[in-house]
């Protein structure tokens, strides 16, 4: 084999894999003492392989290195921890550690984008529902995983496929220095917002108006299906005028 | 004894002069937080004809230091069956998320450090063309601390402080980025320089006189992003004990107190700079964008100061005047009130845009005042209930609800 990056990526994924299997909860025994050893031997054969393919490149940054462990480990958590609550919270966390991704990239716009979106709103809803329904405690479904290794080895595979696939590109295919640099260049010239709004405006016209009048349709949508009639008869019939309220009491 | 030449040549470079000028933030935010809740104390005692805090030092100026110490000293106790974790981390949060909004803000213009005409930093910690993005989602963040610290009580009163929270946060938040869409759209960028730029200098004017209504209406949905009365359901002390903090105690309590000061100094900041102009003020030589001395440096940090410390002011007036709204009638001005108004301007605003009359203040204020009178006629003709109960109730004294 001439290649050694598929196979290394391979590796890692696999790795990367028994990990998150072990660290699933489960009832019957705890298998987190695997999860961990093999989740920081994943994490070592990630690191050795960014490092040798991206180092002195701009994806030697020491701080994709930072945010993206914190992210990855972050992930983690969010399918593996038992308490719905954490799950959401450690999602926060995970937004809040790709933002910095992006930034690196020079998407700055789409890094407060996605924080204010996702862990600004959505996910405050998220967790304030799950707050909500988990009063109790956790229920059995929360503590113990189901169908894990399907899951498991659906997602790994499809994600080393899809990786291994793209260490193997021709040289041409890989966005290394001269178009990263040239659209940072202009992204300064510019301003990156104004060129995110320029691409929406113009190429991408369209799908941006369907999705906003889909989004439209969508709201719509879920509050009629929310609305509940109030029957304001009987509501009529039961109150009392404030001034009536006890009069009718008889005394002791 | 201090070389000054080598400490300009080392602040010349913005890295250095970011990490300088975030360390005196620092200290002064904290100080000024801690001030607050004194000018709290007395201008609450002013206004209801007492005398306040005045045990402490002279005229009590001390007291601050006293309740910090209090609050470190005191027993920090951590209720059973809390949320341990989450308990522990909310009152950070909170702290930090009030903190983090201030790397931001523009507080002196460019500077030319060694007077040899060449502009060497910009005042400010960063500048990133984002920033006016950056504090939106450090305030829509905010509400964290709030829920975290109501939830990881185990508290059902903290809870509904909680729900409270979150419904006003998320409700509130929808006007506010409508106001704040009016200024980009008539400014063109998200870089807060920029913004004040745009209103300074030959023919253009804060926008707060292009806009009246949009600043209104940000000022009363920044009130509500920072749970202050009359939008204080999260913390009403007669319906809920106490609040979303009911169980917190000693220093975390303390964290919680300053992080809703220090998120009233961003709001105060962040209107500033959108509407007033921010270290701006007409006529005065040394505040205009050419000077760029550092003497002006500090003439324009003054001027900033003073209009956050005239808001925080405004907000201790408001907080002692008026009483707390009913939760139905909070939502009904969001979502029936605040949010068409904001829609209306808005569409207003990027029709200006459209045919170039964005800078012109009588196309700009008579749409405005033409908006205001409408408002006020529809809702004399459709005079709005006082509240979804009483609707259905026959009125007091015969006369039926319009």
């Amino acid at each position: 084999m001439s290649n050694p990056w598929p196979l290394m990526v391979y590796v890692t994924f696999a790795l990367g894999g028994l990990a998150i299997y072990f660290l699933m909860p489960r009832t019957d025994r705890s298998t987190r003492g695997a999860g961990a050893i093999f989740g920081v031997a994943a994490l070592a054969a990630a690191m050795v392989l960014c490092a040798s393919r991206f180092l002195g490149t701009e994806g030697g940054n020491v701080f994709f290195y930072l945010s993206a462990v914190v992210a990855v480990a972050s992930a983690v958590k969010v399918i593996t921890h038992e308490k719905p609550v954490y799950s959401a919270l450690y999602f926060v966390l995970t937004v809040l550690a790709i933002a910095p991704l992006l930034i690196i990239q020079h998407a700055e716009f789409l890094a407060v984008a996605l924080v204010i979106i996702y862990a600004g709103a959505i996910l405050v809803t998220y967790v304030f529902v799950i707050m909500l329904a988990q009063q109790g405690g956790a229920s059995i479904y929360d503590r113990r995983a189901r169908q894990p290794f399907v899951a498991v080895f659906g997602g790994f595979f499809t994600m080393a496929l899809i990786a291994g696939q793209m260490t193997v590109l021709p040289e041409e295919h890989v966005v290394q220095g001269t178009l990263a640099s040239a659209s940072a260049e202009r992204a300064t010239e510019l301003g990156n917002t104004a060129m995110i709004g320029g691409v929406m405006m113009t190429d991408y016209l369209v799908a941006f108006e369907i999705a906003g009048v889909l989004l439209l349709v969508a709201m719509v949508g879920a509050i009629a299906m929310s609305r509940k009639r109030v029957p304001t008869e009987v509501v009529r019939a039961s109150a009392k005028p404030p001034g009536q309220i006890g009069r009718e009491v008889q005394p002791f | 004894m201090v070389d000054v030449v080598g400490v300009m040549d080392i602040l010349k470079d913005q890295f250095w002069f970011s990490a300088g000028l975030a360390a005196a933030l620092i200290g002064v935010i904290m100080t000024v937080v801690a001030y607050c809740i004194y000018f709290e104390r007395k201008i609450s005692a002013w206004i209801q004809d007492r005398v306040g805090p005045n045990r402490v030092g002279p005229l009590g100026l001390l007291q601050p230091l006293a309740d910090g110490a209090k609050f470190i000293f005191k027993e920090d106790s951590i209720p059973a069956n809390v949320d341990k974790p989450l308990f522990l981390i909310a009152p950070t949060v909170a702290f930090i998320l009030g903190m983090i909004g201030f790397v931001v803000l523009p507080w002196g213009g460019s500077v030319d450090l060694d007077g040899d005409g060449v502009v060497d930093v910009v005042a400010q910690v960063a500048d990133p063309g984002i920033g006016l993005l950056y504090l939106l989602g450090v305030g829509s963040l905010g509400v964290y601390g709030v829920v975290l610290g109501g939830w990881a009580s185990n508290n059902k009163y903290a809870v509904f402080a909680a729900m409270r929270s979150t419904a006003q946060m998320l409700s509130y938040e929808i006007p506010m980025g409508l106001c704040i869409f009016i200024v980009v759209v008539c400014v063109g960028s998200l870089r807060l320089e920029d913004i004040v730029l745009s209103q300074v200098g030959e023919g253009h004017v804060w926008n707060i006189v292009l806009h009246p209504v949009a600043f209104f209406i940000l000022l009363v949905t920044i009130f509500a992003e920072t749970n202050r009365t009359p939008f204080d359901l999260a913390e009403a002390e007669q319906e809920l004990v106490g609040g979303y903090h009911t169980e917190y105690g000693a220093l975390k309590f303390g964290m919680f107190f300053l992080g809703e000061y220090a998120h009233m100094i961003t709001g105060s900041a962040f209107i500033t700079v959108l509407f007033l102009g921010g270290w701006h003020l007409p006529w005065v030589p040394g505040l205009q964008p050419e000077d760029v001395s550092v003497g002006a440096m500090f003439m324009k940090m003054g001027v900033m100061g003073l209009k956050i410390v005239a808001f925080l002011f405004l907000f201790m007036w408001v907080r002692w005047t008026l009483p707390r709204f009913r939760f139905d009638q909070l939502m009904r001005l969001s979502w029936k009130g605040l949010l068409p108004m904001c829609m209306i301007l808005a569409g207003y605003a990027v029709y200006l845009v459209y045919v170039g009359l964005d800078r012109d203040v009588y196309w700009a204020l008579g749409g405005n005042i033409v908006l205001v009178l409408s408002v006020l006629v529809f809702n004399v003709l459709h005079r709005p209930l006082v509240s979804g109960r009483q609707a259905n109730m026959p009125a007091i004294g015969g006369r039926q609800p319009a």
